[in-house]
């Protein structure tokens, strides 16, 4: 239905922005189809409700939802760690079934192992997936600047502040090279602080490497910052409410983001949507 | 920024002891131990079978020394290979009941049944079944350590946090990637814990083992000095266990500091 005009929006911004990962309009890498999932045999509960959605290569998604929305289940159903009820999920044209390699997948736990250093944690996703140690291994130490860990290689998790926790579980992520990241709050158990500045280099990776990315938030600025569209969920049962394309340049650095009179509406649009004002 | 411990040079630790003083405040405490012991036991007139005075126990066990000695690698050996026999048997019984939901049906409830009852009362039947050589002191060892090894291992396959797991299925690991690389070593504190319990449980068993039948052995010598009223004997093999258990304990401590990342689950 909205296809064609989210086509016109997409070729549109593509001549606007030449540095803007254009998105493949039509490629579909992950397509959500009427999903409901329900819980429990004696009091179900319904937690999702005939959502759909659709997101493109190279796109940047949000879903933003209140808590309990069933958010982080559409996500889990989406990497093959829960099932449903009805619908149908396709990740790189296939149908979801169990985990699948083309899917990596940040928890808002960054999830390391103590027992490893960061270099070990980072390796740790990829060796389990049985990759070449030592192309793996290259790979990691050439992700250890970008991520801002260097000197910090051989330091244990529990030495390492929240933030550059996180930062290495997204790095053990990127590791594995998917073309399709998602993310379920990473940044949720973060300070403000450190929440934006996570933000800013997660965007600068994503213009580096170009992959799909579909983010789950409960922050307004965070998802109008970070994507191309933006999803609304309703309350649970989780239903897909709006679908609403982030019109901004990119690529986009926070001080002339904020500055950027749209970005206010859109923050004003979302929070009236979502009722906080 | 890095919250790794860095060295203060100059040390400004809450305590402001040097260690020389600390040995000297440790030994001077030791020193007033024996000398409370020695001259407490003269001035109340308590009588020499009753409670001798260190230097009596001191110079028993002097003159005894081959025989307390020999007696000390009879009782650490039996301690030592039933020990061993525990942690392998725990370690097996505590997979067994983690992977099969047949055993933790059945062998599950058997072991808690055991592990509450009294192995005192046991230890007889050790005798019966195995004689009064090294082998019933083993079985009688094994009884008393097993059981903590056991529910330990158990204990630590099932700690794993729920979002490690699921972090591990995200990943696509097989059930054998996981076992090893994450059940095993987040089991690894809580076993050492148990290890920890079962070492001087160990001791116990194989004393109690030799006190009932033995014809050698640290429990035997003072079942022996009892009978012939040499108190200072007795209390000379009481030091020599202490002696063991305090090794075998410091052994299990240093050997548990392998893993360090106790209380560090998920993060």
């Amino acid at each position: 239905m909205g296809r064609e005009n989210l086509t016109v929006v997409d070729s549109a911004l593509h001549e606007r922005m030449d540095t803007s990962p254009a998105p493949h309009p039509g490629t579909a890498v992950i397509q959500v189809e009427n999903v409901s999932k329900i819980y429990g045999s004696k009091n179900p509960v319904r937690a999702v409700d005939n959502a759909s959605f659709v997101v493109h290569e190279g796109e940047f998604v949000s879903i933003l939802g209140p808590s309990g929305c069933g958010k982080s289940t559409l996500l889990r159903i989406v990497a093959g760690l829960h099932s449903y009820e009805s619908g149908v999920v396709k990740v790189a044209g296939h149908a979801v079934k169990g985990t699948n390699h083309e899917v990596g997948v940040v928890f808002q736990t960054s999830n390391l192992l103590p027992w490893l250093n960061v270099t070990d944690n980072m390796m740790l996703g990829a060796t389990v997936r049985g990759a070449d140690k030592d192309a793996t291994s290259a790979k990691v130490k050439g992700l250890i600047p970008t991520l801002g860990l260097s000197g910090f290689e051989k330091h244990f998790p529990h030495q390492l502040s929240g933030g550059m926790r996180q930062r290495a579980a997204i790095g053990q992520i990127l590791a594995l090279d998917p073309s399709i990241l998602l993310m379920d709050e990473p940044f949720g158990a973060l300070d403000a602080l450190t929440r934006d500045k996570l933000n800013v280099e997660l965007l600068r990776i994503w213009q580096e490497h170009r992959k799909s990315v579909l983010l789950i938030t409960h922050s307004i600025q965070e998802a109008v910052f970070l994507s191309d569209r933006v999803l609304v969920m309703s309350e649970r049962p989780g239903r897909i409410l709006h679908d609403i394309r982030i019109d901004l340049p990119r690529p986009r650095a926070p001080a002339s983001i904020k500055a950027d009179p749209r970005f206010g509406q859109y923050v004003a649009e979302l929070s009236h949507i979502m009722g906080v004002v | 920024m890095s919250t790794q411990a860095i060295p203060v040079p100059g040390g400004t630790s809450p305590s402001t002891t040097s260690s020389i003083n600390k040995f000297i405040q440790i030994t001077l405490f030791w020193i007033a131990i024996a000398l409370i012991w020695e001259f407490g036991v003269k001035a109340l007139g308590i009588r020499a079978f009753v409670l001798p005075p260190l230097s009596k126990v001191l110079s028993a066990g002097w003159q005894n020394l081959d025989l307390i000695f020999d007696n000390t690698l009879v009782t650490g050996t039996e301690v030592l290979i039933g020990f061993l026999v525990a942690t392998v048997a725990g370690i097996l019984l505590g997979l067994i009941i983690y992977f099969s939901e047949f055993a933790r049906r059945t062998l599950y409830p058997l072991v808690t049944a055991l592990q509450s009852m009294p192995k005192i009362a046991l230890a007889p039947l050790m005798i019966v079944w195995f004689g009064y050589g090294m082998s019933s002191k083993v079985a009688a060892t094994l009884l008393f350590a097993l059981f903590p090894i056991v529910i330990a291992t158990l204990g630590g396959l099932s700690s794993v946090s729920a979002n490690l797991e699921e972090h591990f299925r995200a990943l696509g690991a097989s059930r054998w990637e996981t076992f090893w690389r994450l059940r095993v070593p987040a089991a690894l504190p809580s076993f050492v814990d148990g290890v920890k319990i079962a070492m001087p449980l160990a001791v116990i068993g194989a004393i109690v083992g030799e006190f009932i039948g033995a014809e050698e052995g640290l429990g035997h010598l003072i079942t022996m000095a009892t009978s012939s009223a040499r108190t200072d004997l007795m209390f000379a093999a009481i030091l020599a266990i202490t002696l063991l258990a305090m090794l075998l304990h410091w052994i299990v401590e240093r050997a548990g500091m392998l893993v360090w990342w106790r209380g560090m689950g998920g993060q």
